[in-house]
């Protein structure tokens, strides 16, 4: 079952800046690049395209971690153990177009056909957010 | 510091953003098969990926188990812009005096790394490429 997040949280997830992801591949080594995320109605949402690697391990194992830092003060951070819970097209790309507003203030400037998002409930907070875990 | 060459150089882009203070993403595996994400503080030197860590921390742990992890540097001028390096761990060396977090401390802050805590032993990972991934490879 997925937890709420402390009220700490709920204000550090609100910051802008990029969200590191990991998941597992087949030979259990891990992916991880950068993404952009909201957290939205007690999960994060994400977005990217059905040919990512990342993605494409999701279907196989739902299990993903989410690292966030603050760029400017790397001693505030929050790692989100989670899973991928749902995910859907994006038609026209409304959902990445709304990530580019949040991060830049302005349109996805990029194709935004075959898109998704992805929406990711959190199982478990650790890091100097909440306090050391 | 000095030593063999790795076999894997990192490209003149990626070896530009590992010189920068910036925090890089350790990735290891708990024993449940999750992956965990730390940032950590780490230096580039002679082909090398070093970093320093608290014994009693979990992902130190996770990577002498296993002898590999997965290293991320993104550029935090450009996001998209960042390299995921595939690393083993090629050495293992007791911080007792803890001068490599001290250095470590003086790269990121210009300062010593605070008074250890009662009980804190340091401990040194020498990490060597094998594979970079990414948009900066």
């Amino acid at each position: 079952m997925g937890v709420e997040l402390s009220p700490k949280m709920q204000e550090f997830v609100k910051e802008v800046f990029p969200a590191f992801i990991g998941t597992s591949r087949k030979d259990g080594s891990v992916e991880q690049v950068p993404v952009w995320f909201e957290f939205a109605d007690g999960s994060f949402w994400i977005n990217g395209g059905t040919n990512r690697g990342w993605f494409k391990h999701l279907q196989r194992d739902p299990r993903i971690t989410l690292l966030l830092v603050d760029p400017k003060q790397m001693f505030r951070w929050a790692q989100v153990q989670g899973q991928m819970v749902n995910w859907a097209e994006d038609p026209g790309g409304e959902h990445i177009n709304h990530l580019s507003h949040r991060y830049f203030g302005r349109d996805y400037q990029n194709p935004r056909t075959g898109r998704i998002k992805i929406q990711i409930e959190p199982l478990r907070v650790t890091g100097s957010i909440d306090g050391w875990g | 510091m000095a030593g063999a060459k790795p076999e894997l150089l990192l490209s003149p882009q990626v070896q530009r953003l590992a010189a920068l203070p910036i925090p890089m993403v350790m990735a290891t595996k708990r024993a449940d098969g999750r992956v965990q994400l730390n940032p950590i503080w780490f230096e580039h030197i002679d082909g090398a990926i070093w970093v320093n860590s608290n014994t009693h921390r979990s992902w130190p742990k996770h990577l002498q188990r296993d002898k590999e992890a997965a290293l991320l540097l993104v550029d935090p001028a450009e996001p998209d812009r960042y390299a995921q390096i595939h690393a083993r761990l090629v050495e293992v060396i007791p911080d007792p005096k803890h001068e490599f977090i001290d250095r470590l401390s003086r790269r990121y802050t210009s300062n010593l790394f605070r008074d250890l805590e009662p009980g804190e032993e340091r401990i040194t990972f020498k990490l060597e490429p094998v594979r970079v991934t990414g948009q900066m490879i």
